[in-house]
């Protein structure tokens, strides 16, 4: 991860026709160095690996490979100093994996020579180190979509080449399948001190895996460094517009956001008028009272629910506002604050009869403040029994909600009658 | 079934093909083809007269004194047959041959640079390039003493100059193979207007236009099979020496260029190779239709999409093709000069039908 840099472009200006797609980007990458180009779609990212690959014409600045501007290169010349693996290649052919892989000699090889016994040895091993080393016989249209992908790094590697771009190669990969070619390519970055330079636009997997990070938005560098210093919320609301909660994985410290997408701006904190009606829940609990505010036409928020759980899978299927905590963790104090605000903006909160444990009881404790200004129903609950798991702190803030003022509704029609006597305004739009 | 923590499983190799086996079975088609094709004709001979004019002729006269020596054939008719065999037959099968191929190997190049099943040497607009040149000597009644020689070189000038624009267009930075398929459609239906304006003005070459449209392999004499068969050996050696790059270009522009291949170099080359070809097939024997549009996909049928195999196994399949198209005309109507396009185009037209369906309803039919 010293010495000269790679890669360097300097000033990089890429138009297509009157469209500037990159303006005065400068980028330097060394060897055995993981840079991750981040940013939205259309941000510049794809035309600055092309720009690289020479592609697309500079139109100014320049655009270096181990010293030299890509342009006065010759084809061949390119591809012995650069590897490509793009999004997604659709081979037309059933050829044989080996052969397929075989191909990244292509600039290795004079005119006419045929591929050698040590060429082969390349491609078998470049296989084995993607996992394919007993797929050779297979056609690649046999080969599944991740396995295709790592089909085409294993034909980067016979390459050779000492820089390696990715563009956004794990696109149309899942999850599991993203982390394994990541993991390998950046195995390979620091075993062979290969320059990657990797499109990547899932920002977190991008923490997890590079050394650096390039931010670009609109063809313009807007950050550039480590993980832990680019990434921060107000960089995911500026480039991206999401709102985010950053967090850090424990063991590694690695930061990683979970963002959550604030709906229509609600008005300020304290006016009057229709706000939207803030629903606790968990569990699959709020996910009738979500469907039966959101039909009825209110305007609707939800929190804090955990990322891929039910409740909150039902408010992003409805485009309900919602704060989110990262899967099984208990609630952090950044998305407390976010409910806070999400409360002070309702006009009426409802809770859901939803199974209370140490992780979310908090969603109960934090309502108390609001009993009073606004109206809170709560939909009738079992007996403790069922639905309390934290020994009685859930049942206690439960009973103080009551005692505040909380009225109980017995089923969700009951709420919906309540809603409409209660609350002044109509709805704002019928459904 | 079973252990769900157990490795999964995958399903054995398929066993490799034998590679000796497509140069084989294609020596073996050619063989055929090119033995039986002499004994075919509007007189009849015996097959063995047929074979011994050949070896007495390629033996230099040392294998017999005479080829019908031992055989109830007065020496005048040994004669005739001789004739027969070695001047006319024998031009006209090697004419075939060679025009065969050199459409067979230029229609599985253009397939492959265009990355398109459906070109062919004629979807360029080379041929029309050929007819319009064709139709100069025709409407204006060019009279030289070498009119042998003159409808020739005015086709091979028309398909040349419809070559070169073609590959100007294909030397353009940002072109695509799709820009420039369709530049090649473009001057194909604007040469098809010259040529209609060039009946209007003179309607009496009408007819000559016509047949030339349906192919004749009947010029064929020693001299002109060699000048295409020297031309296709040359020229279908050197584009089938481009099946690496070939196979590269399948995979898209942009990733053969990452891999080393100078697409727009290589597509040029290709264009220049296969005008050449086929300009000089098209120069004397005039429009022969569907050969060069199915011999690659019988030939990826058969041995796989390889193009360093595809390019040379379509001209040999090209070539056989003809022969076979010329030996079907001369026994279904033997006494009757028979355009020979007529016959390509009613055996090749429902057979490319038959692949566009078995395409739709099976595997993607490779490497087009």
């Amino acid at each position: 991860m010293s010495g000269t840099p790679t890669v360097r472009c300097r000033r990089l200006t890429v138009a297509y026709g009157p469209r500037t797609a990159l303006a005065d980007v400068d980028v330097e990458a060394r060897p055995g160095e993981f840079l991750a180009l981040a940013g939205p779609n259309g941000s510049g990212k794809t035309t600055l690996l092309r720009a690289l690959l020479g592609f697309v014409p500079v139109a100014s600045g320049s655009a270096e490979v181990l010293g030299s501007p890509v342009a006065s290169l010759s084809v061949r010349e390119r591809a012995r100093r650069i590897a490509w693996v793009p999004q997604e290649e659709i081979p037309r052919d059933d050829v044989p994996l080996l052969e397929y892989v075989l191909y990244g000699r292509y600039a290795h090889l004079r005119p006419l020579e045929r591929e050698s016994e040590a060429d082969r040895r390349a491609a078998r091993a470049a296989a084995d180190e993607v996992g394919l080393g007993d797929r050779l016989a297979d056609g690649v249209l046999s080969l599944s979509g991740g396995e295709k992908q790592r089909a085409v790094l294993a034909r980067a590697l016979v390459q050779e080449a000492p820089i390696l771009l990715l563009d956004e190669p794990t696109a149309h990969l899942d999850i599991g399948h993203q982390l394994d070619l990541f993991e390998r390519v950046r195995r390979l970055a620091r075993r062979q001190s290969v320059t990657v330079v990797a499109a990547v636009h899932d920002l977190n997997l991008a923490a997890r895996f590079a050394d650096r990070i390039v931010v670009l938005a609109r063809g313009r560098k807007v950050a550039d460094g480590p993980p832990t210093d680019v990434l921060s919320p107000e960089l995911l609301e500026r480039v991206w517009g999401v709102v985010a909660v950053l967090r850090r994985e424990p063991r590694s410290g690695v930061p990683y956001l979970v963002p959550f997408r604030p709906g229509p701006a609600p008005p300020p904190v304290g006016t009057l008028g229709p706000g939207p009606i803030h629903v606790v829940g968990g569990g699959g609990a709020a996910s009738p009272v979500l469907r039966a505010l959101v039909d009825a036409g209110y305007r609707v928020t939800a929190g804090v629910l955990n990322l891929l759980d039910t409740d909150q899978e039902t408010a992003r299927e409805l485009g309900v506002p919602t704060v989110v905590e990262a899967p099984f963790a208990p609630i952090s104090e950044e998305a407390r604050a976010a409910n806070r605000e999400f409360l002070g903006r309702a006009r009426a909160i409802v809770v859901a009869p939803f199974p209370t444990g140490h992780s979310n009881v908090g969603n109960l404790e934090a309502i108390l403040p609001y009993v009073g200004p606004v109206p809170v129903w709560l939909l009738a609950r079992g007996p403790a029994e069922g639905w309390d798991f934290t020994g009685g702190a859930g049942a206690r803030a439960l009973e103080a909600l009551r005692r505040a003022g909380a009225t109980e509704v017995g089923t969700v029609p009951d709420l919906l009658r309540e809603c409409a006597a209660r609350l002044a305004s109509p709805p704002v739009a019928p459904a | 079934m079973g252990d769900p923590t157990a490795p999964l499983e995958a399903p054995p190799p398929v066993a490799r093909r034998r590679r000796w086996w497509p140069a084989v079975a294609l020596a073996a088609v050619l063989a055929a083809a090119l033995l039986f094709s002499p004994l075919v004709g509007n007189v009849t001979i015996p097959p063995e007269i047929v074979l011994r004019i050949l070896l007495q002729h390629l033996s230099g006269g040392a294998l017999f004194a005479s080829p019908c020596a031992g055989y109830s054939v007065s020496p005048t008719l040994c004669t005739a047959y001789n004739e027969i065999v070695w001047e006319a037959r024998l031009p006209e099968v090697l004419l075939a041959l060679g025009a065969g191929a050199a459409l067979g190997a230029s229609g599985a190049s253009l397939q492959g640079v265009f990355r398109n099943p459906l070109a062919d040497p004629f979807l360029l607009g080379i041929s029309s390039g050929g007819t319009v040149g064709a139709a100069f000597v025709f409407v204006f009644q060019v009279d030289v003493p070498q009119q042998d020689l003159v409808l020739p070189l005015f086709a091979f000038l028309g398909s040349l100059a419809t070559g070169a624009v073609i590959l100007l267009a294909a030397r353009s930075r940002f072109g695509s193979v799709e820009t420039l398929l369709l530049t090649g459609v473009a001057l194909s239906s604007f040469l098809s207007s010259v040529l209609s304006l060039l009946l209007l003005l003179n309607p009496t070459g009408s007819l000559q236009v016509d047949f030339w449209l349906l192919g004749n392999i009947g010029s064929g004499t020693w001299p002109v099979d060699g000048i295409v068969l020297g031309t296709v050996l040359i020229t279908g050696t050197l584009l089938a020496l481009q099946g690496r790059e070939l196979n590269l270009l399948q995979l898209g522009n942009d990733v053969a260029q990452s891999l080393g291949v100078d697409a727009r170099r290589v597509r040029m080359r290709l264009i220049l190779l296969t005008s050449l070809t086929t300009a000089v097939a098209v120069a004397f024997t005039g429009v022969i239709g569907f050969v060069g549009l199915v011999s690659p996909h019988i030939v990826r049928r058969l041995f796989g999409t390889d193009y360093r195999l595809v390019v040379p196994g379509s001209a040999i399949i090209g070539g056989a093709f003809l022969l076979g198209a010329r030996d079907l005309s001369l026994w279904v109507f033997p006494s009757s000069v028979l355009p020979i396009g007529i016959f390509t185009a009613f055996a090749g037209a429902p057979f490319f039908a038959y692949l566009l369906y078995r395409r739709r309803a099976g595997a993607p039919m490779g490497g087009g």
